[in-house]
């Protein structure tokens, strides 16, 4: 479960950092930097995908934000209004009613205290909220009372609502305690006796009936409504800013019959502020109705939508993040392949290249020896002739026997040179059928005399079953030239080389090639095929000859496989098809 | 002029020296051209005195084919071997076409070529 994890994982993971640099290849890459590249390309794409979606996000929290606003702007003027209409309404409603009645009554009436009883309980019965009734003369004395409480007799000159009341026709107060030290509104209409001088009538409104008509507009809990005097004191109890009388600290507002809607602060918490003066045709009431909402309150319902933006958003970001790793992996990966598959290509070729060359040179070399060798070939065989021809040293064996020597010496290396030339020659294709044992016997027979001198002992067990190869020989033969000159370079005297032939199935043969010399160290062992790759760099070798035979094996269908151990020996497999497919060959 | 076995044209001057030497040894008349040229123009003057020509195919001047082929306008019957250092299978075959008796790479074995020349000698009487 949990490889299967972190497997899945490898999507997102390019191959290029498991990859192990093989400084041969580092040349033909065309691109040298991937981690760069991938990064690079990871980086661009999220930004490209991820600016605009940042962007679009906050314009839409913008565009949110401000018809939120609108909205509760809106919705904080209409209650304000509403509100401000009744309260007006409310107080129109009863000074009207005490204007009436002091017009229809007149003074004789309503300094009868019956009378007076009367009247208020009617006023109460139509209009409620009203809590008793006086007559004041100018002198602030109470003429006539009807009421709960025992007024009779009290003077109000001193009064501050007096002095209003005296100056204006009609007057409504602000909530005050007064005698009786309970909040409540005066409500006074002045009025003129038959003789000339001005009496007042006067009502109290008790506030409770005022507070239910604001209350009635509290629509929610966030809703806060109440009444403050153009001092800031509070005239009825408020949610937020304490109960009747606390003087806050809301701001002064201008005069205006409208209602205005503002943004302020209540104790540190942000508030939209709905006010309106409270004024009737007749009189202007000393009283500003306030709405007051915490905006955190109202804003709940946006920063719960906010909230699922944030996640969608986010989440969208994550997917983005993913899909474009998993792009840039992936594109990056198969950009990696092609280029590493070309690097491989172009290393090939250049080793072909190499090879070509190195071919025709070998071909150069191989014409122009072989000039000197038939010159020396003819000059030894003169020298002889004349030995042999003239009868004073003909039984001279020792020189004789010498010159014999240079002559073989000039045939092996002629057969050198002409098998070079063969070897240059690869692209002669030329299948024949051959027996393996005859091949290998040809093969040793150039070491012969070499493997006798040095005491090498050569054992070759390739049993007759063995079919006759359908190959190309001269490959073939080449192949075997070079694994057993290397194991003869690599034996002391005494050693072994051992060629074992067997044949695997009905398609392959295999041959090994064992030798019990100084083997290859393990450093070594992985660059052998490389060309020119030399440990007998002393020894004038040239670093072609295992590569050339790796090649050879390969364009004959074949592998080839090497087991070494330093000191102990080494051992050249070699699978065969015994029948070549001539496209193998091309 | 006396009767020449073996014409050899070889612009390897020692190789022919020494080779012709060799044959003078075992009792046989020799003559060597160091290029296609001479070689033609002697073969022209004793087509008739020779028993076998012994050519290389990299001569300085003209290159063996032709001169192999110059030598079968002259006379046909003249048995040629081509005696080279570098021939390549095209080089054989385009010889053998062309009506070479041989195709022999150097180093030439002198024993060899003393039994060629004993056969040739044989079949033309």
């Amino acid at each position: 479960m949990r490889k299967k994890f972190i497997s899945s994982l490898k999507i997102f993971w390019p191959e290029f950092h498991k990859r192990k640099g093989n400084i041969h290849l580092e040349p033909f890459y065309t691109f040298t930097d991937y981690q760069h590249l991938w990064t690079m390309s990871i980086f661009v794409l999220a930004l490209t995908a991820l600016i605009p979606l940042c962007i679009v996000t906050l314009i839409h929290y913008q565009l949110i934000q401000k018809s939120v606003d609108s909205e509760l702007r809106l919705r904080t003027e209409r209650l304000t209004s509403n509100a401000k209409r009744s309260v007006a309404f409310f107080m129109e409603e009863r000074l009207n009613a005490l204007i009436f009645t002091v017009d229809e009554m007149g003074y004789d009436h309503l300094i009868d205290n019956k009378k007076l009883v009367e009247i208020l309980k009617n006023l109460k019965h139509g209009f409620g909220g009203l809590s008793d009734l006086s007559v004041i003369d100018m002198g602030g004395n109470q003429i006539a009372y009807a009421g709960p409480f025992n007024l009779q007799g009290k003077n109000y000159k001193d009064q501050p609502w007096f002095a209003q009341g005296l100056k204006n026709k009609y007057f409504i107060s602000e909530v005050f305690t007064g005698y009786r030290e309970l909040p409540h509104i005066i409500i006074a209409v002045r009025s003129v006796k038959k003789d000339g001088s001005i009496f007042i009538l006067r009502a109290t409104l008790d506030t409770e009936r005022l507070m239910q008509t604001l209350t009635s507009y509290k629509t929610g809990e966030y809703i806060d409504i109440f009444l403050v005097n153009n001092n800031g004191v509070l005239q009825t109890p408020s949610v937020h800013y304490g109960d009747i009388f606390t003087r806050t600290d809301l701001k002064t507002f201008n005069y205006s019959t409208r209602t205005e809607v503002s943004m302020s602060t209540c104790q540190g918490v942000p508030v939209i502020l709905g006010h309106s003066f409270i004024s009737t045709d007749t009189v202007v009431t000393p009283f500003i109705l306030v709405v007051s909402k915490k905006k955190q309150d109202m804003m709940y319902a946006w920063l719960e939508l906010r909230q699922k933006i944030n996640w969608t958003v986010g989440i969208s970001v994550i997917l983005i993040v993913l899909v474009i790793t998993f792009a840039s992996t992936f594109m990056v990966n198969k950009l990696y392949q092609i280029d590493n598959a070309k690097a491989q290509t172009m290393l090939q070729m250049e080793q072909n290249q190499q090879l070509a060359s190195i071919g025709q040179l070998a071909a150069g070399v191989a014409h122009e020896i072989n000039n000197p060798l038939a010159v020396i070939n003819q000059t030894a065989g003169y020298v002889k002739d004349l030995f042999s021809f003239k009868d004073e040293v003909r039984d001279d064996d020792e020189i004789i026997e010498n010159i014999d020597s240079i002559l073989e010496a000039v045939d092996r290396c002629g057969t050198i040179t002409r098998q070079l030339l063969g070897f240059v020659r690869q692209f002669d294709i030329k299948i024949k059928k051959v027996r393996l044992k005859k091949i290998v016997a040809d093969v040793l027979s150039f070491h012969k005399k070499e493997s006798e001198y040095r005491g090498i002992h050569v054992t070759v067990d390739i049993p007759d079953t063995i079919p006759d190869m359908e190959t190309d020989s001269g490959k073939l033969q080449q192949i075997l030239v070079n694994l057993v000159n290397n194991a003869f370079q690599a034996v002391t005297e005494d050693g072994c080389l051992d060629i074992i032939g067997s044949q695997i199935d009905t398609e392959t043969i295999e041959l090994v090639i064992q030798d019990t010399g100084c083997g290859i160290s393990e450093d070594s062992l992985a660059k052998i095929h490389e060309p020119f790759f030399s440990t007998k760099q002393d020894q004038m070798g040239t670093g072609l000859g295992l590569s050339i035979t790796y090649g050879l094996v390969k364009k004959l269908g074949g592998n080839i496989s090497v087991h070494s151990t330093e000191g102990v020996g080494t051992s050249f497999t070699i699978t065969l098809p015994i029948k070549i497919q001539e496209r193998e060959l091309a | 002029m006396k009767h020449t076995d073996i014409l050899i044209i070889d612009d390897e001057k020692k190789f022919a020296a020494m080779l012709a030497k060799r044959i003078g040894l075992r009792g046989c008349h020799s003559e060597v051209c160091n290029d296609g040229r001479t070689g033609l123009k002697w073969i022209k003057e004793y087509s008739d005195s020779v028993t076998l020509i012994l050519l290389d195919l990299k001569l300085p001047d003209i290159y063996g084919t032709k001169v192999l082929t110059g030598i079968k306008e002259i006379n046909p019957a003249i048995p040629v071997i081509i005696l080279t250092g570098h021939g390549t299978e095209k080089d054989r075959q385009q010889c053998e076409q062309l009506g070479a008796y041989m195709f022999i790479h150097k180093p030439l074995e002198i024993d060899r070529l003393m039994i060629i020349l004993e056969q040739i000698r044989e079949t033309s009487k």
